[in-house]
């Protein structure tokens, strides 16, 4: 390090991350240098605590894995568990778990967009997009009785009907939406000091971010198209007729564009169901103590920050053997850190913000050495002996 | 001076301390509840009439928190900067508000040749104690505050004591209570006979009006030049150790900083507190409100700039415009 430089510290406590993840800044002046990230501050211990439930309690723990993306976890989690069972879900549930994932994606997208501006010291706009998007959370509110955690999915199906009578306020409600994002879209691209903050911020080109293995908004916004809904297609993604929304601009006027246009294409997928869901059963029957058959499964889902994967095994019994969630932040973190390189101090909020971390559900905890290059394992008696060892110092 | 009571008086209550603070707090009241309608929002809500008191409650609220000094910043300089910051603006506000007392028949407590270079060097050396206080926080995103803060007072400094010269070459004096006289006669004069002269003047102090606008924005650390205490970048830069009876003076010095901001536009370029019908207080009161209203209008419009943008754009646009329009004043100066 040379004398003209120093470390900043961010995280895991600041008013721009909203999760505990840290970052050490090595700044000249005011340009970052170099980046260290430091993940796996939280553990929450989801994925053990599903080896003793059933399926059926899984579907509340899955849920409660992320509050923006509860119901792409419950999503992926369902097929998982349904292509182990060999379980055949009705088409009118296919629907509706569809039309659930593309509100929540709206919902996730504005938000992300108005804390975009918050941290470019936009404010105005935060408050503005934050009240826009209060009309999906009604709307989400209206199908699920919840604004998060809608617990609209379920083994077999999904819980809740959509009743028919209520499609015509639907559609206004969507068409309100697709119309104040298109008013974003222009104030986004025209604006001149969001233009200032935006073009050029945080760069990555379409070959870094093929190497980097970025995924989701984070990727398309660099031109690399990797939208799982068109790749794999899964539910009734294949039958839909949407763009998939590719911009090669790599910087944070792409993403905000990516993200702004999937608002309106998921407007319009949204608007596409409730003329053409089916008649029919909306679930099959799940018993919590059915067996299912021994296999495993893997079961991509395009979820609003990228692809979300979810890996079970089972051995028989009525209860996963085990779960494997990847959270698609944790993909996003190497663009991340490349992006950051090179920028101003004053463009790491927005350019960490950019790929829409969502670092609680990323995180993990594992035990490794790093000099000896070694892994292990802890059992909960050893934990709680070395907690009272910790604390009695 | 003639009578010491009378001083004291003024100095104390009346156009002194006491309605300095009082309206210093009332402008934060309209300030937030107007950037709070603006944002689609309630603002000050509970706290008496429409959250009118919710700034004193604020006021009220830092000054018995607990005042916590970090180790690192045990020292003079980071213990009496908030002092200076809050003190300076007090003081240098008794200068614009006389051209309010003089027009009433008051004795004026300090009014001379010259108060306007007196104005503006004290509202740079605001500057330094807090390029102090930051630097000497033992924080680094204190010391990255402080250093932006200086760095910004480079960009804006010139143009801002620029642009306020030009209604003193008019007015041929350097004494703020004579520029304000001199707009009074002008204005006078000018609505008897509407010359071609006198529209070019008005022009011409138009655009100093804005130029100054923008630099007060980048003085009071408004958006989009709240570069130096960035919430979302450095945790409110170099005030970011500071608590308790600190920053409730931090903040109070804040607030009459922009009130005093507001006096010397009124003072400088809107005629003080001239005007028909009304008397010269209620029109004084107006138009600070009035300019409070312009800055909060134009903080809430956009996204903060970075350091490099402002700087850069602030030699670009602003220093040459200055410029130019003091050298339309000076070429006016003699037409008139």
């Amino acid at each position: 390090m040379s004398e003209r430089e120093f470390v900043i510290p961010i995280g895991p406590q600041h008013p721009a991350l909203k999760e505990p993840e840290s970052f050490l800044f090595t700044v000249d002046g005011e340009v970052v240098v170099d980046v260290e990230p430091r993940i796996g501050y939280n553990h929450r211990g989801i994925e053990k605590a599903m080896e003793s439930r059933n399926y059926i309690q899984n579907l509340y723990l899955t849920e409660r894995v992320c509050g923006i993306c509860s119901n792409a976890h419950q999503t992926a989690y369902t097929g998982a568990v349904e292509e182990v069972g060999g379980i055949e879900i009705p088409e009118r549930a296919k629907y509706v778990r569809v039309f659930m994932q593309e509100l929540e994606r709206i919902h996730s997208h504005l938000l992300w967009l108005g804390v975009a501006a918050h941290e470019i010291g936009f404010d105005t706009m935060f408050y503005y997009v934050w009240r826009d998007r209060e009309v999906v959370m009604d709307l989400l509110e209206e199908v699920s009785g919840n604004r998060c955690n809608y617990a609209m999915a379920t083994v077999g199906g999904v819980r809740r009907d959509l009743p028919r009578d209520k499609y015509p306020k639907w559609h206004k409600m969507l068409d309100k939406l697709a119309e104040r994002t298109n008013y974003y879209i222009k104030v986004a691209s025209t604006e001149k000091t969001i233009l200032e903050r935006a073009v050029g911020v945080g760069y990555l080109g379409k070959e870094d971010m093929i190497r980097l293995s970025g995924s989701g908004p984070n990727a398309r916004s660099s031109g690399v198209p990797c939208d799982i809904r068109k790749l794999t297609p899964y539910l009734i993604y294949d039958e839909i007729p949407f763009e998939q929304i590719v911009v090669d601009n790599g910087d944070v006027l792409g993403q905000v564009l990516v993200r702004t246009l999937e608002v309106v294409e998921a407007v319009k997928i949204c608007k596409w169901v409730l003329d053409n869901i089916p008649e029919g059963e909306i679930a099959v029957k799940f018993n919590p103590l059915q067996r299912l058959p021994e296999g495993e499964a893997v079961y991509l889902v395009e979820a609003q920050r990228g692809e979300l994967i979810h890996y079970t095994i089972s051995d028989g019994r009525n209860m996963p053997y085990r779960h494997k969630i990847r959270a698609p932040t944790l993909g996003n973190i190497p663009s991340l850190v490349e992006r950051l390189k090179g920028g101003y101090i004053a463009d790491i909020p927005i350019t960490i913000a950019g790929i829409d971390p969502c670092f609680s559900c990323t995180d993990r905890m594992a035990f490794y050495d790093e000099g000896k290059d070694k892994t292990w394992t802890w059992t909960e008696g050893e934990l709680s002996r070395y907690r009272k060892e910790w604390y009695s110092r | 001076m003639s009578n010491p009571l009378t001083t004291l008086v003024a100095v104390l209550f009346f156009p002194g301390f006491s309605f300095i603070l009082t309206y210093a707090l009332w402008c934060q009241w309209v300030s937030r509840k107007a950037a709070a309608r603006l944002q689609n929002r309630q603002g000050p809500l509970h706290t008496g009439w429409q959250g009118t008191l919710q700034p004193l409650a604020d006021f009220i609220k830092l000054l018995v928190n607990e005042d916590i000094t970090p180790a690192a910043a045990d020292n003079p300089v980071f213990n009496y900067s908030p002092i200076a910051v809050f003190a300076i603006p007090l003081a240098t506000f008794l200068i614009p508000i006389q051209s309010l007392t003089s027009l009433r028949g008051w004795e004026p407590i300090a009014s001379f040749e010259g108060d306007l270079i007196i104005v503006l060097f004290l509202m740079s050396v605001v500057i330094l104690a807090v390029f102090l206080g930051g630097w000497s926080s033992g924080n680094i995103f204190g010391a990255v505050g402080a250093t932006r803060a200086a760095l910004m007072m480079l960009a804006y400094e010139i143009p801002l004591s620029l642009v306020a010269v030009g209604p003193a070459i008019l007015a041929g004096s350097l004494q703020i209570s004579k520029i304000v006289d001199w707009q009074v006669t002008s204005v006078n004069a000018f609505l008897g006979a509407p010359n071609i002269q006198g529209l070019a003047v008005a022009a011409v102090l138009l655009i100093g009006v804005v130029i100054y606008l923008i630099c007060l924005l980048a003085e009071l650390e408004l958006r989009p030049f709240d570069i130096s205490e960035a919430e979302t970048e450095i945790v409110h830069g170099w005030q970011v150790e500071y608590s308790g009876k600190k920053l409730a003076l931090l903040n109070a010095g804040h607030d009459i900083k922009m009130v005093l901001a507001a006096a010397l536009v009124t003072s400088l370029f809107l005629g003080g507190p001239a005007g028909p019908i009304l008397p010269p207080f209620v029109w004084f009161i107006l138009k600070t409100t009035f300019c409070v209203l312009v800055l909060t209008n134009m903080s809430v419009l956009f996204a903060r700039f970075r350091i490099d943008q402002m700087v850069a754009g602030a030699w670009k646009y602003l220093v040459p415009l200055a410029v130019l329009q003091v050298m339309a004043v000076v070429a006016l100066s003699g037409v008139i």
